[in-house]
């Protein structure tokens, strides 16, 4: 009996046993069956991701950083970040790391995009829905704190390496923070604000669209700050599983200890977060000062 | 003369129960417990055959092969590492051997090892004219790259293994890039492991660097391609071929170099005949060692649980090595 407390009753070995292979089998012959289909079910993804790649190191690279300066300038309306940032690729080039960062660029740009335009409608759905607010939260949970390897190999198993998965890694990490932080923002707004919002009668969309949302922008811009980021951080994960970037030569420095290879590669992900993420704040400032002025007019 | 003849009878006689004393004595020793799959599994199966059938008393130590190589040169321990890959401490170790401070009790533990370029079994089923890896270079098509399906696919070496730096010099060497195939970085050992096995478990053609014996090689019977070409000599791939493209830019197609493993002793061991004839005896087959890994993963299983099976499953192989006399004490002790 006082075996019983001593020892925690665990399943027999075999069973145990018996009980991993028969998940790993049953997910060998899923793989086997569904593989090729979900593998071409993403393949526009892939075709979008390797054109753009291809489009980035094929344009001379004064244009590349001419359009760079541009977006900024547009994005921002800042000399000065649009001056930094050619300064920034100029040095990225001559440091040799030009094809490197576009391949990074390319990645990146489709993961932030795919993050917003996933985690925004579904942080918005998350503040409209209690219910839906509980069912998704602990998916939140399992995608930010789930050891990356866990979920990438049966990721590997149906799509093989490449793009494709990195791209789901980085999203999956990424794109939590932008949910969070767009459900957190618009469950903030002002309940006052809303009811006035309900007595000059706007109906559901003018409320979401004239109300929740401009006042849920710091929030929602927070939010995108941080999935750039994490989106940053996991170019090397990405690299792992054999996308072409920045995250290759930091492996390489890692398994041989090049000081300076890991610190250049390492500094220019960094240098583009930045950039990227300077644009888009000014950018979220710039909306929010134009959608109160109006609303002060 | 009768005190001759006695004095003689004593000289012998404690010669005798000297040299009986000797090896109970002296059939101690330490082992060492490589940290990978089948080194530790070797290490298991010497230490129950070892003690079981020839009375040893051997302990094992855990170590990987730098820090492994490195204590039994300087201080003679552990007296034994049975699966050393002798390739990354070539020189000190010659120095070692010409000393008389280390021994190889076997220059081949394991047959059919090492590295190299492999196929799936169903690319040879579905073409049995591929007979090397100059037949497959001249079809690219069969192995259609993700990214651009007009290239011929071939999974390299992960980022900044050693092994990354040969596999571009030999896809230059073998001309590949005119021929229409791409070299793809896996990025990690997840990444090759990742793509080998998705292609295996659907059959698909995959070719590719990998290495043996590993449980993955055995789990999806992967086949080993001869080059076609033999080994183009060490001057070209010490010197050009593993250095890699950017230091050395007209590599010589070359088969892969030998990956040289071999049981090491020191000194000690020599001085016990039984031991030394085991342990030059003790060849594993590869495929054998291949499978004894697929079950020593499937079962998540130590080194000790993989040696007992090995020794019920296989006695054919391992009754070779011992005895006959030591070959029932073993079989008695399972």
């Amino acid at each position: 009996m006082l075996e019983f407390f001593k020892e925690f009753p665990e399943m027999s070995r075999v069973d145990l046993r018996d009980f991993k292979n028969s998940i790993d089998f049953a997910f060998r012959s899923f793989s086997r069956n569904y593989g090729e289909g979900i593998e071409s079910f993403f393949d526009p993804v892939l075709w979008f991701l390797i054109w753009l790649e291809k489009l980035l190191l094929a344009t001379p690279w004064p244009i590349i950083m001419l359009v760079v300066a541009g977006l900024c300038y547009l994005g921002a309306r800042s000399w000065k970040l649009s001056f930094g940032s050619i300064l920034t690729f100029a040095l990225i080039g001559y440091l040799g790391m030009w094809e490197d960062t576009m391949s990074t660029i390319a990645l990146i740009s489709v993961a932030t995009l795919l993050c917003i335009s996933i985690g925004m409608p579904l942080g918005i759905w998350m503040a409209r829905s209690d219910r839906v607010q509980a069912l998704i939260t602990p998916v939140l949970d399992v995608m930010q704190t789930i050891p990356i390897f866990v979920y990438l190999l049966p990721v590997l198993m149906l799509l093989g390496i490449g793009k494709v998965p990195g791209l789901i890694a980085v999203c999956v990490y990424a794109m939590p923070p932008m949910v969070r932080l767009t459900n957190l923002g618009i469950r903030l707004v002002d309940k006052d604000i809303l009811e006035a919002a309900d007595a000059f009668g706007a109906d559901k969309k003018q409320r979401l669209f004239g109300v929740q949302i401009p006042l849920a922008l710091p929030n929602i811009f927070a939010g995108v700050n941080q999935t750039i980021m994490m989106a940053l951080a996991m170019v090397v994960i990405a690299s792992m599983i054999g996308v072409r970037g920045l995250g290759i030569p930091v492996l390489q420095a890692i398994q041989n200890q090049y000081l300076a290879l890991g610190l250049m590669n390492g500094l220019a992900i960094v240098a583009l977060a930045i950039i990227f993420d300077r644009v888009l704040q000014r950018y979220g400032k710039r909306l929010q000062k134009h959608r109160i002025g109006s609303k002060n007019d | 003369m009768k005190n001759l003849l006695v004095s003689a009878a004593l000289v012998l006689g404690s010669l005798v129960l000297a040299s009986v004393h000797a090896y109970a004595e002296n059939c101690e020793f330490k082992m060492s417990d490589m940290n990978w799959p089948s080194a530790t599994l070797m290490a298991n199966v010497d230490k129950f055959i070892l003690e079981e059938g020839y009375g040893c008393k051997v302990e094992l130590v855990l170590g990987a092969t730098t820090a492994t190589f490195v204590t039994m040169n300087e201080k003679s321990e552990p007296h034994v590492a049975p699966e050393l890959w002798t390739n990354s401490v070539a020189e000190p170790l010659e120095k070692a051997m010409e000393e008389g401070r280390l021994f190889s009790a076997n220059i081949g533990p394991i047959t059919e090892l090492g590295e190299g370029w492999w196929v799936t079994p169903e690319t040879l089923k579905r073409h049995p004219e591929f007979k090397t890896v100059l037949d497959i270079l001249e079809r690219p098509d069969l192995f259609p790259a993700k990214e651009d399906p007009s290239k011929g696919e071939f999974i390299g070496c992960p980022a900044g293994w050693g092994c990354q730096l040969s596999n571009q010099s030999l896809f230059i060497a073998f001309e590949m890039e005119k021929k229409g195939w791409v070299l793809i970085d896996p990025g990690s050992k997840a990444g090759l492991d990742g793509s080998m096995s998705k292609a295996a478990q659907r059959g698909d053609n995959w070719l590719g660097y990998y290495w043996a014996p590993t449980s993955l090689i055995g789990k999806y019977n992967m086949k080993l391609m001869d080059f076609g070409v033999p080994f183009a000599g060490s001057e070209n791939w010490d010197s050009c071929v593993a250095k890699g493209p950017e230091s050395c830019t007209d590599p010589k197609p070359s088969a892969w170099t030998k990956s040289i493993v071999q049981t090491v002793v020191t000194s000690e061991i020599i001085t016990m005949p039984n031991v030394m004839e085991y342990f030059g005896k003790r060849i594993f087959p590869g495929p054998i060692m291949n499978s004894m890994l697929v079950y020593m993963e499937d079962n998540q299983s130590q080194g000790l649980d993989g040696a007992i099976e090995f020794l019920e499953k296989h006695p054919e192989i391992w009754t070779n090595w011992v005895s006959v006399e030591a070959a029932k004490k073993v079989k008695k002790a399972l």
